[in-house]
């Protein structure tokens, strides 16, 4: 029984992964990547012709969310094999955003191969590990966005209630926005009911808790027994409603959502370790009289904030 | 006021207590499903029990 369920989602999940990943067409421009900070490299299946090129009136480049405002570019070089083609433009670009090339009427050993357009970004396993390392690291929910401080302060006086709620949130948080997401992207903004998303999320949390909470103590009930208090906490705490609501407004894609969701759900249990390995400590330690207990946690966990400021401004790829 | 509206917000409702519907008979359904019989002496003990904790 679990083994089918656990084949049928792996098969799932291999059906939307390659209908996402979509079929890449063989095109005379082969590769487009970012150089440097103001640089753009195409290289073509074949070699062009050098009047073509040197002529930079051919090429047109735009970020993808602003068609209408077009790129200065200072000058067009080729390679000598006449393969690869070096765009150079006289600001620094933002490689951040995906950026599209129009290179118009490319012309090769004498034919014209008609107007080509194709988008350069950076590579996307490297954006969607900055998703999760920004979830879990840069832009950890409890340390920089202040957010599920009641159930962080709440479970993380010892260890062994600390791992169990950050596994038990995790996996929770994992089904109920990839729930959410396909909600949102599938029923409420087809339908224009977008406004409504708060309420709908709110409604798909408590199913998904309750529905693990059913189908849990049948099935394992050994796990059920170690998730147990923890899994009715998971829905006061804000974290889970945040993520949702994070993918509805920068309209991510399943890999990128469930990357942003594990991110979350690592980063809070990596919160709740941290903070309870201190908590065990501050245990033994001589504290006046008026900080024990809550209050020197939130002297704490403003330390442990302050010192995650220091990832903030990272970027990895 | 514009019609549009006013078909956004009953198909809104519509829709929405159609999720509601089928979410809800999901639950029950599994509810069903998974039931875990429960010793009827544990709940008894609890309601002789003094239940201040």
């Amino acid at each position: 029984m679990k083994k089918d369920v656990a084949a049928l989602m792996t098969v799932f999940l291999l059906a939307a992964a390659l209908l996402i990943s979509g079929c890449n067409t063989p095109r005379f421009i082969k590769k487009a990547e970012f150089k440097e900070t103001d640089l753009i490299v195409l290289t073509f299946a074949g070699p062009v012709d050098e009047t073509w090129a040197g002529d930079s009136t051919n090429f047109t480049v735009n970020e993808k969310p602003d068609p209408d405002i077009l790129l200065d570019i200072r000058s067009v070089g080729l390679s000598a094999d006449q393969t690869r083609l070096t765009i150079e433009f006289s600001e620094p670009i933002n490689q951040d955003q995906p950026h599209q090339v129009i290179v118009k009427e490319v012309l090769s050993e004498g034919k014209n191969l008609g107007t080509q357009t194709i988008s350069v970004s950076k590579s996307y396993f490297g954006y969607i590990f900055g998703i999760f390392l920004g979830a879990l690291l840069i832009q950890n929910f409890v340390f920089s966005k202040y957010l599920g401080l009641c159930v962080f302060f709440g479970t993380s006086q010892k260890k062994t209630t600390a791992v169990g709620m950050g596994i038990t949130f995790t996996a929770v948080i994992v089904f109920a926005s990839f729930m959410s997401w396909f909600l949102y992207q599938f029923v409420l903004k087809p339908y224009r009911l977008d406004f409504l998303q708060i309420i709908v999320f709110i409604g798909l949390v408590s199913l998904t808790v309750q529905g693990v909470d059913t189908i849990l103590r049948k099935i394992n009930p050994g796990l059920f027994k170690a998730f147990g208090v923890y899994l009715v906490l998971v829905i006061a705490n804000c974290i889970v409603i945040a993520v949702p609501l994070i993918l509805a407004d920068n309209e991510y894609n399943m890999i990128e959502s469930l990357m942003l969701a594990l991110g979350a759900g690592l980063g809070f249990l990596l919160a709740l370790f941290l903070m309870s390995s201190v908590r065990e400590r501050l245990d033994f330690a001589d504290i006046p009289v008026s900080y024990r207990g809550l209050p020197i946690a939130f002297i704490v966990a403003g330390l442990f904030a302050l010192s995650f400021m220091g990832f903030s401004g990272m970027s990895i790829f | 006021m514009d019609p549009l509206y006013i078909k956004l917000a009953f198909g809104g409702l519509a829709l929405l207590a159609s999720i509601g519907l089928f979410f809800g008979i999901g639950l029950a359904l599994a509810a069903h499903k998974f039931a875990v019989e429960v010793n009827p002496k544990v709940e008894a003990v609890k309601e002789v029990l003094a239940g201040a904790q």
